[in-house]
């Protein structure tokens, strides 16, 4: 029950950056970059386990971000220059120039490698067609739907080599959902043929929306569990759950990862139980609001610990007979905290 | 027939201005860089995308909005009344904005945009526009704790706008141009969209612009051609019934055409521009039409930015 979990990226330790800065320079090789990502993998897996994290992730250690990495892998696509998506930060938002294909597996050593290192499940991080659609440039399609159909056996089969390999929890995630409510349509056909076949429990992680237009069609998606970000607009999306039942398991993103700001221990504890007071137990999987990489280590590390220790409260809490469960009220302690108007 | 932009410019490249924006920003955010030394950065990145835009044989530049940090934060973070929150995806895009609440009667203490124009006139000999964005879309934007209600809120941004337009006009700024991309989408309240609109450029001595992209304009138009603005600007890449609506339409402004793919990087032919041409000069006579980019170029990377610029005024120019 309230098993813990995380959204996927965690932050690269600083040799790491300065090693991928090396290699693109040319001043490192492929090797030996291998071998530091290898390096930070292992430390984060050593320290989800160490805090008791339920179900890890690997990390990401070696990929720039959720788009290019599968775009580098897979032909079909061009690398593009800098794109900025807001404030400071940017990325190369990639071109498909020619028909997509999966030349090989993409992710699927790296999930071998991260497994071996631990006893707990590690979770397959898998990025959407309809996500990769949206966040890549489209020179050759001729429209949004068949780009996002032809990315969608690709992902297909990247999952069902996870699954294979051993894999029981695959997540392919869908940020873009949010973005053009009118396709979610297609998102739903795309993540059908994505999940096809599959018996892993799968998840989709969804991100910076509107959901209230969304929220009908959200159970729609083909996947076992939703994700979603709830610290991040003060848990304000639990309305839109309030009386009614939601027939998924869902994510629930329990600490901002926009904010450099510690959420204390009984504050997080505080919003999962106001959470529970929509959602049942059973259903609920603690996490950060989204992926932990534009955190610093020492942070992501914090907000990571919080989860864990606000939900072990809870559990224990839930754990306890009912008379004495009640005794201890929802608070709404966490409710009104400040916020930050911090840049990343 | 005038080739323009409608405002941003790539932030971030692999030549030239680098990163140097982007690596000042987080510099000055830690403190380690002075209010100076970030202006001294955006100052040189500015100047860099006129020229740019220069080269490109643009006849009405943008400053580029290298300081924009997003579309309402710019203005929302100098205006009293404002708290600027959480990230938020800006429309249809793989982009975000923060999105500002609004606590308490919206007030403008000084100049917001003034300064940035006088330094942005001194880099180029050409006329400059300067882009606002326009009331509804800080409006649809923000998150309204204050009023709860969009036509009070509407009209205390349009008279802020206002002031903030006469401001730039009366220092010589030949062309005002309020952006509203929110236009596009749902169903804006047009007849108080409009009442806004006029607000906003009411005694402005300059020329005006009114912009809308992405979405679509389908059933919006009439009520746009009730705007006391000498320009109005249409994106008929986003959606083909933007294109529709125009051709239904007798224009009565100016028209600015928003017609190369700000947000692809396949590069349009000069052929298909031209057959677009051909069917908006039924409507509109060239005199009166200014050619752009649908929306701002920052939505790409910055060599292809400067691609699509140089296609378009290659278009213009052959068309002419």
């Amino acid at each position: 029950m309230l098993l813990t979990t995380s959204v996927g990226s965690l932050p690269k330790p600083d040799y790491l950056i300065a090693a991928r800065a090396q290699a693109r320079k040319g001043a490192l090789s492929a090797k030996e970059l291998a071998k530091l990502e290898q390096q930070a993998t292992r430390e984060w897996i050593a320290f989800q386990d160490a805090i008791g994290i339920d179900i890890l992730v690997d990390g990401e250690q070696y990929r720039g971000d959720m788009i290019a990495y599968f775009a580098e892998q897979f032909g079909g696509f061009k690398e593009s220059g800098l794109v900025r998506a807001y404030g400071n930060r940017y990325y190369r938002k990639p071109i498909i120039v020619g028909a997509v294909r999966r030349r090989k597996p993409v992710t699927i050593n790296w999930w071998k490698f991260a497994q071996s290192l631990t006893q707990r499940p590690v979770k397959g991080m898998l990025t959407g067609p309809y996500t990769i659609m949206d966040w890549s440039f489209n020179e050759h399609y001729r429209s949004r739907r068949d780009a996002t159909l032809a990315l969608a056996k690709l992902v297909h089969d990247e999952a069902h080599d996870l699954e294979r390999a051993g894999c029981q929890y695959i997540q392919i995630d869908e940020p873009a959902i949010s973005t053009r409510p009118e396709e979610i349509d297609l998102a739903i056909e795309a993540l059908g043929i994505a999940t096809d076949g599959l018996k892993a429990k799968t998840i989709t992680h969804i991100c910076y929306g509107n959901f209230e237009g969304l929220l009908p069609k959200l159970a729609k998606l083909p996947v076992d569990q939703i994700d979603l970000e709830f610290a991040n607009r003060d848990f304000e999306l639990l309305k839109l759950f309030k009386g009614r039942r939601f027939p998924k398991e869902i994510g629930l993103g329990l600490v901002d990862v926009h904010s450099h700001r510690i959420e204390p221990v009984e504050e997080v504890a505080a919003n999962l139980r106001r959470a529970l007071l929509v959602f049942s137990p059973r259903q609920v999987y603690p996490d950060p609001d989204c992926g932990l990489k534009t955190r610093t280590v020492d942070e992501a590390k914090a907000k990571l610990t919080a989860v864990v220790e606000a939900t072990r409260i809870v559990r224990e809490e839930l754990a306890r007979p009912a008379t004495s469960a009640r005794a201890k009220p929802a608070r709404r302690a966490g409710s009104s905290r400040p916020r930050t108007s911090e840049h990343v | 027939m005038i080739a323009t932009v409608v405002g941003s410019f790539p932030k971030v490249a692999e030549t030239g201005i680098g990163t140097s924006v982007m690596r000042a920003i987080t510099r000055h955010q830690q403190g380690e860089l002075s209010d100076a030394q970030l202006e001294q950065v955006f100052q040189d990145a500015t100047r860099t995308v006129i020229k740019e835009q220069e080269r490109a044989g643009v006849d009405i530049p943008s400053d580029g909005q290298i300081r924009w940090e997003d579309p309402v934060t710019a203005l929302a973070r100098h205006v009293d009344g404002f708290e600027i929150n959480g990230l938020e995806r800006y429309f249809d895009n793989n982009v975000y904005y923060r999105r500002p609440i609004l606590r308490r009667t919206p007030m403008r203490k000084r100049p917001i945009f003034l300064g940035q124009y006088l330094f942005a006139r001194g880099c180029t000999s050409k006329p400059l526009k300067v882009v606002l964005p326009g009331p509804y879309t800080v409006v649809a934007m923000s998150d309204d704790r204050y009023y709860k209600n969009p036509r009070p809120f509407l009209r205390s941004i349009a008279e802020i706008l206002n002031e903030e337009a006469r401001t730039l006009a009366d220092a010589g700024a030949m062309l005002i141009q309020f952006d509203e991309p929110a236009l596009g989408f749902g169903r804006p309240p047009m007849s108080a969209v409009v009442e806004a609109i006029n607000i906003a450029t009411e005694g402005v001595k300059s020329k005006t612009a009114l912009y809308t992209y992405f979405g679509h304009l389908e059933g919006k138009l009439a009520a746009l051609q009730r705007c006391h603005v000498d320009i109005l600007g249409v994106d008929v890449v986003s959606d083909s019934r933007t294109l529709q609506a125009v051709n239904r339409h007798t224009w009565k402004q100016e028209l600015a055409l928003g017609c190369v793919d700000a947000r692809n990087t396949s590069l349009e032919s000069i052929t298909e521009l031209h057959a677009l041409f051909d069917v908006i000069v039924k409507r509109v006579p060239q005199d009166r039409l200014y050619i752009n980019p649908n929306a701002g170029l920052e939505f790409l990377p910055y060599e292809q930015a400067c691609q699509k610029l140089r296609r378009l005024v290659e278009a213009v120019r052959k068309y002419r």
